[in-house]
Formats: structure tokens, C-alpha cells, sequence
């Protein structure tokens, strides 16, 4: 298993195979979900934001898939960079559509709320007993509610492994998904005690957080494919590898001043550092200290040395706060 | 976020359990169900349709006006029957002028978004009752229900 044509290290290749194995596990739950959420969801639209969640969760998984599939591929000649922004561009298009989605269905929700639509909610007939409809409900929203948790906490600690962005996008929205499910419940319960509004109200709710995923997922994968400096799996802080290139960059005793770039291209790292030589180098001497840059971690797959007299302008030649 | 997970959870089982034990759920926002016990009485439109609902004058009869009868018994209510067209009607339900209609309606009457229809109680006939009152719709699809064979 590799990235482009960078072999992992067993710790990952044991991380991606059990990655995507729980992603092929939640888009199987994920898919109950949308069915049964469907078959109970009525006139309530809190459940129907709810389940067009449920399918918009659908996103990540298979873009995690395709392009893990994609960044496998090697660099070539028109492709010299590899595939790796697979990832980036995957990410984006899923956060558009989070946003895209969410944005409709917070004006669908506050439309219904300001028209004061009041959701009837009827029977079922099982069993020789007729039943009011939301009980259902809420035990589809508990069902939808349980998993996604249990998916999120295992998928979390592979993203930081993998240093994949997607895979932790897709933990995120799975660990809130109890926020959904729980709001759903409240906006049921209260119409089932004559807050006509309940509904409308956890359906805003759950609709606004879905454009907050949107927008914060569209602000990541903005900064990736804009080339910023990398960041750690979870966009928190610059990635600690910065400052470790830039350390080993200023080891060799013939390095005077060093400054470093790197740029995050989705699990993999390009690092471009300019070094200012203070006595003679050889060839052999920069492609050494190349080699030790690389050897740092796997994710340092494309390192460039370059021995210049003057370090350029707006690289980092300070280490980053942490 | 884990103590904020116990909580919220914690929050809802507490919430449920409150509802459960002090009133029964569904209930009506605007309280139909309440004020027809209260009153004793059950404001019904009647629309001509077919030979289910016939009006003749201030009399109607047929087989919904005979099903909205025997709900309006078990509440217990009696009927005051109010006639007209379909559309005057729904108007009048959303005005919360009337608690119930029978038009000899189907489960694909155009005014499903406006009026809320019970399951079908036969052959894709329904009864109409005002929208989200949620208490109404269960009192009467649960009678509808009971008198299945």
C-alpha cells in the first residue's frame, strides 16, 4: 500500500486497512439509517433535516474512499506532484455540499416556523394497537443516533495517523451526531406535548450545524489547496514537522541562515527549504541533508534543498508557536 | 464532552419521563380534543361526495356522516353539522371553525397540506381534522382502528 510513491510505514498501512474497512461499516449503517429514518420520518421537519443528514453523512466515507484510491497513484511527468490533492479537492466539494444543503434547509425550517405550520403527527396500527407515530420516530432517531458515536471515536485516532483530513472531517460529523438525533427527540417530544413549535426549532438547530460544518470544512480545504503552510490533522495549530525541517535544516555545520516552506498536500508533506551556505558544499553535501529531512517522517515525501545566498521573503525561518 | 453527552442525555430520559408520567402525549396545541369533551360538542363540516357524504338541505347522511357520528358518541360529543363546499370548508378548519370534515376525501386529496388527514379508514377514504392537532387525529384513528373487523 502506498501514497503516490511513497511506501507506508506498517503503523499506517494497518491504520488505512482498518480505516477503510469502518468506512465501508458506516456507509452499511449509514444506508439503514436513510431507510428507516424515511419510513417513520412523516410530516415531522426536524426528522427530515435529520435524515437528509443521515445522507449527507454518506459524502465523506466515499470520498474518503475514492480518494485514498486516488492519492495511491504515482507522480509522473504530468503529474509530477502526484495525486495527493485528490484529497483536498474531495474535501472541498463535500464541504460545499454540507454548506449548500444546510443553508436550504435552515430557510426551509425557519420558513415553516414563521408560516407557523403546525406537523401533524398520526397512528400506526401494529399489532392490534394503534400507536402514535412519533414513538417510532424516536426510536429511529435513537437507532441513527448510537452508531455514528462508536464510528466517530474508532475513525478519529486513524485520521491522525494518516494525517487525513477527510477521514477526520468524517469522525467529526459522526461524533456530533448525537446532537442531531437528541435534538430530533426534543422536537418530537415537544410536539407530542403540544409545542407546536419544538419541531421547527430542533429543526434549525440541527440545519444551522450542518452549515457549521460546512463553512469550517469549506475554510480548510480552502487553506490546503491555497497552499498554506501545513497544519495537523485537525487544522488546530501549524504541524510540529515545521519546526522539525527547520531544525534539521540548520544542523549541518556548513548551514548558516535556513528557512523553510510546507505545504500540507493531503496526507503527505512538500517541504522546500533554502539554505545559506557558510563554507563550500559539495552536491553530495545538500542531497544528504535532503535525505535526513525525509528520513524525519513518512509524511516528508517531496523535500527540496536549495543553497542560496539570501534566505527569500515570507518563508519561516523562526519556529512556529505551538 | 463526555459530561456533556450524560447530560444531554441525562436532560432527555429526565424530560421523557416528566412528560410521560404528567400528561399524555400526543396532545392538541390548540386544545380541539379538550374543548369537544368540555363542550359536548363536535363542530363537523359536510361536503357532498359521492354517496358516502349527501346533503339535502340542513340533513346529511351517508356513510362518513354515520362514521363522524359514532367518533363524536365516544368522545362524547354530538355533532353540529355545518354544509358546504370543500374549499369554503378547509378555510373553516384553518380558521379553527370546525373540528372535523367529511367530504368523502381520499388519501390523495390536494388538501394534504392544509388540513391533516387520518390514515385511510377504507379503500383510501379519509376524514379530515384541523392541522398538528395531533391528539384529535389519534382519538379518531384510534376509533376508526377499533371498529376494523
Amino acid at each position: 500500500m502506498t501514497f503516490g510513491d511513497t511506501a507506508l510505514p506498517p503503523a499506517q498501512r494497518d491504520a488505512l486497512r482498518r480505516a477503510k474497512r469502518l468506512e465501508w461499516i458506516g456507509l452499511a449503517y449509514l444506508a439503514t439509517c436513510v431507510v428507516v429514518v424515511f419510513a417513520v420520518m412523516g410530516s415531522s421537519q426536524a426528522m427530515k433535516v435529520a435524515w437528509v443528514e443521515d445522507l449527507l453523512s454518506l459524502v465523506p466515507p466515499i470520498v474518503f474512499l475514492v480518494s485514498a484510491r486516488l492519492a495511491g497513484r504515482p507522480p509522473s511527468p504530468t503529474h509530477p506532484y502526484g495525486h495527493h490533492r485528490a484529497i483536498g479537492s474531495a474535501h472541498l466539494a463535500s464541504a460545499v455540499a454540507l454548506f449548500g444543503m444546510g443553508a436550504f434547509l435552515v430557510v426551509d425550517s425557519a420558513s415553516g416556523l414563521l408560516a407557523g405550520d403546525h406537523p401533524p403527527i398520526g397512528t400506526y396500527h401494529l399489532f392490534g394497537q394503534t400507536i402514535w407515530a412519533g414513538w417510532p420516530m424516536i426510536a429511529a432517531m435513537v437507532y441513527t443516533g448510537v452508531g455514528p458515536v462508536i464510528l466517530g471515536h474508532l475513525k478519529k485516532p486513524l485520521s491522525e495517523t494518516l494525517h487525513d483530513k477527510v477521514l477526520f472531517a468524517d469522525a467529526e460529523m459522526n461524533s456530533a451526531d448525537w446532537r442531531t438525533a437528541g435534538a430530533a427527540i426534543v422536537g418530537i417530544l415537544g410536539i407530542g406535548i403540544g409545542w407546536w413549535w419544538a419541531d421547527a426549532v430542533a429543526a434549525l438547530l440541527i440545519a444551522a450545524s450542518i452549515v457549521r460544518d460546512g463553512v469550517q470544512g469549506i475554510g480548510n480545504a480552502l487553506r490546503d489547496l491555497m497552499d498554506g503552510e501545513a497544519r495537523t490533522h485537525d487544522d488546530q495549530a501549524t504541524h510540529p514537522l515545521v519546526n522539525a525541517v527547520l531544525t534539521a535544516a540548520r544542523g549541518p555545520a556548513w548551514v548558516g541562515e535556513a528557512g523553510v516552506r510546507v505545504r500540507d498536500q493531503g496526507h503527505l508533506l512538500h517541504a522546500e527549504v533554502f539554505v545559506v551556505p557558510v563554507a563550500p558544499v559539495e552536491v553530495a553535501d545538500v542531497e544528504a541533508l535532503a535525505a535526513t529531512i525525509r528520513d524525519l517522517d513518512w509524511k516528508l515525501h517531496d523535500v527540496v534543498v536549495v543553497p542560496v545566498t539570501r534566505v527569500p521573503g515570507a518563508v519561516r525561518t523562526t519556529p512556529a508557536a505551538s | 464532552m463526555v459530561t456533556l453527552t450524560r447530560r444531554f442525555t441525562a436532560a432527555i430520559a429526565v424530560g421523557a419521563v416528566l412528560l410521560a408520567g404528567c400528561t399524555t402525549i400526543p396532545r392538541d396545541p390548540d386544545g380541539t380534543l379538550d374543548r369537544v369533551r368540555a363542550t359536548g360538542v363536535l363542530r363537523a363540516g359536510a361536503s357532498p361526495g359521492g354517496d358516502l357524504v349527501e346533503v339535502d338541505g340542513d340533513a346529511v347522511s351517508g356513510a362518513e356522516v354515520d362514521l363522524v357520528e359514532g367518533f363524536a358518541a365516544s368522545v362524547p360529543a354530538r355533532v353540529e353539522w355545518r354544509a358546504g363546499g370543500e374549499e369554503e370548508l378547509v378555510a373553516a378548519l384553518e380558521r379553527g371553525e370546525l373540528d372535523i370534515i367529511a367530504g368523502g376525501l381520499t388519501d390523495q386529496s390536494p388538501w394534504a397540506d392544509r388540513v391533516a388527514l387520518t390514515r385511510p379508514y377504507a379503500a383510501g377514504h379519509v376524514l379530515a381534522v384541523p392541522m398538528g392537532e395531533n391528539a384529535t387525529l389519534f382519538a379518531l384513528e384510534s376509533w376508526l382502528d377499533a371498529r376494523r373487523p
